[in-house]
């Protein structure tokens, strides 16, 4: 076999080697993941992303919905909003903070519903309509 | 769980879409695996550019898009003269004549190289965040109105989606999404593997042609283990640059190889170029730096030029002059926006952005992926001829990738952390791709 080509064949060999290190063993590689984000660096993403995905089954369509975290966090509200986008299909997402600006409160009042990641908030603002680990969804209005 | 299967299922529409031209004559050097790869590709191209049509008539999208996108395949073989044949057929013969064990290893590499790809993806380690803030959002709501939805694009709240991005991959990923009934965000990070190995199959059935199975081998091996790790580290299942990487790379080797000198090499290298450019805004400074620089580097396969430039530029300039059409005409977007001032460059931040870069290509496997290509290139030392287009294209993009970063009035370093490694991940598989010109012995 010529040189180049052992060399090639070389730096494959170490490249491949590297990507199966990189694979994330120590977090079970064969157990199915409950998000797509479960191992990956954007795990900050896995708690609202499992509250989402159990919200779409009680909030209707055409709903409009708050989304934000508790305690306050207007950079993780801001993202909070473009997950919301993503996983709420066919509601209406008020922002709860953009570009990790804080909405005014009153813009957020007329919402349908509320939803919550991480800790129930101190003072609820309507009616638990789901409680899971990674947070609450409360419909504002009756 | 069925709708990712089904989404999956969708994939193969591609390949139909595409035979009509790959079935061409011309096309049988490149083998059953590869031209079926590249009929997924020119599928791709055609069925997007046909939604991005059918979008601007204001037209639903519906399954007579497979028909139309399938005609303008078969209509394309107008363009290929008779006797066009991308190799010759004394070169073909050698094929196949050399020892067996280089491709073995080389496939070997491959394969370990995209099953770590599947295995993160499958593990949720390489999903991209774009999946989620950019990419999926739209192709759901596209899905959804079954078009290019103007309204939800110029919604309020919703600048961040980033609306003048082509429309290559929100179509493709759309496309599934209506057949599937619901947008599945796991399977559509799958994209990140099957791309993979697609781009693999493609490069190493181009590259064969050239004369060399064991050099073919071995040059696509490198670029798949290289982007394989590159894509796991920076998670890019779910985001563009498999889509983008898919396309780039089997065109600039059709341009390497003897399927350059004929129409149907430049027709179909010229669908590929369309289909990067249509897959992320840097796709359109490479396509202008690969025509520009194949021009002026192979003057004898670029004549006559103007059909060259027709063949090459045409599909590019038909896909993106729609986009920006539909972007004008719904009063959305004009044209492509930059990160600042157009032609206005920070120069204070250079130092920030090289250390930022280094630092972020450093991440992925300590810049092995970066490092190895070169380390080869340099020990390898390929002929001249080869090796110049994808170097100098790779030298291009790394400049267009400088100045971007370099339009940024804020400070860019954050920035460039979680996106260096994917945007420089096409010049180091175009510095991979620049070893396959290595020296036969004398």
């Amino acid at each position: 076999m010529r040189t180049p080509l052992l060399l090639s064949l070389a730096g494959s060999a170490v490249l491949a080697g590297f990507s199966v290190a990189a694979l994330p063993f120590s977090r079970g590689l064969f157990r199915a993941p409950r998000t797509p984000y479960d191992a990956s660096e954007a795990t900050f993403t896995v708690p609202a992303w499992i509250l989402l995905r159990r919200a779409a089954e009680v909030v209707p369509p055409e709903a409009s919905v708050v989304v934000r975290t508790e305690p306050p966090d207007a950079t993780n509200d801001s993202y909070l909003h473009r997950f919301a986008v993503a996983l709420l299909p066919g509601r209406k997402i008020i922002p709860a903070a953009m570009w990790s600006i804080p909405t005014p409160p009153e813009a957020l009042s007329g919402s349908d519903y509320e939803i919550v990641v991480g800790s129930v908030p101190p003072t609820p603002s309507g009616r638990l309509v789901l409680s899971i680990p990674e947070g609450t969804v409360w419909k504002r209005r009756p | 769980m069925r709708s990712g299967y089904l989404w999956l299922a969708s994939l193969a529409a591609f390949p139909l879409v595409g035979t009509p031209l790959l079935a061409h004559p011309s096309f049988r050097r490149f083998g059953v695996a590869c031209r079926f790869v590249l009929a997924a590709g020119v599928g791709m191209v055609l069925l997007s550019g046909t939604m991005t049509v059918w979008a601007l008539a204001g037209w639903r999208w519906g399954p007579i898009l497979l028909l139309v996108s399938a005609a303008v395949a078969f209509a394309l073989r107008g363009l290929i003269p008779k006797g066009s044949d991308p190799a010759p057929l004394a070169t073909q013969r050698e094929i196949g004549a050399e020892g067996r064990s280089t491709p073995a290893i080389a496939l070997l590499c491959a394969c370990v190289s995209i099953t770590a790809a599947l295995a993160a993806t499958l593990a949720a380690r390489s999903t991209s965040p774009d999946l989620l803030l950019f990419w999926g959002p739209k192709a759901q709501q596209f899905a959804a109105a079954r078009t290019i939805d103007a309204g939800f694009l110029s919604a309020p709240y919703l600048e961040y989606l980033h609306v003048y991005y082509p429309p290559l991959v929100t179509n493709v990923l759309a496309f599934g999404a209506m057949v599937a009934g619901r947008f599945p965000w796991g399977a559509a990070t799958l994209t990140f593997p099957l791309l993979l190995a697609a781009t693999g199959v493609a490069l190493f059935g181009i590259l064969r042609t050239d004369g060399s199975a064991d050099r073919a081998a071995a040059a696509s091996s490198l670029i798949l283990s290289a982007l394989a790790l590159i894509g796991i580290h920076a998670a890019v299942a779910g985001n563009a640059e498999p889509f983008l990487l898919f396309f780039e790379l089997p065109a600039v080797a059709l341009l390497v190889t003897p399927a350059a000198r004929s129409d149907a090499g430049k027709l179909l290298a010229g669908l590929f170029l369309a289909g990067a450019a249509a897959a992320k805004v840097e796709g359109l400074p490479f396509v202008g730096a690969v025509v520009l620089l194949f021009v002026l580097l192979d003057r004898a396969a670029s004549r006559p030029l103007a059909r060259t430039a027709i063949l090459l530029l045409g599909p590019t300039a038909v896909s993106l002059g729609v986009w920006f059409a539909f972007g004008a005409s719904r009063k959305v977007f004009y044209g492509y926006r930059g990160y600042g001032r157009s032609m206005e460059f920070h120069w204070d931040h250079f130092s920030g952005v090289g250390s930022a870069i280094g630092s972020a290509l450093w991440k992925v496997g300590y810049a092995l992926p970066f490092a190895v290509p070169i380390l080869l290139l340099l020990a390898i030392r390929p002929g001249r001829g080869r090796a110049l287009l994808p170097l100098g294209v790779a030298a291009a993009v790394s400049v267009f990738l400088l100045l971007t970063y370099l339009q940024s009035a804020d400070d860019p370093r954050l920035w460039i952390a979680w996106s260096a490694a994917r945007t420089f991940s096409p010049v180091t598989a175009l510095v991979a791709l620049a070893t396959f010109g290595a020296r036969e012995p004398r």
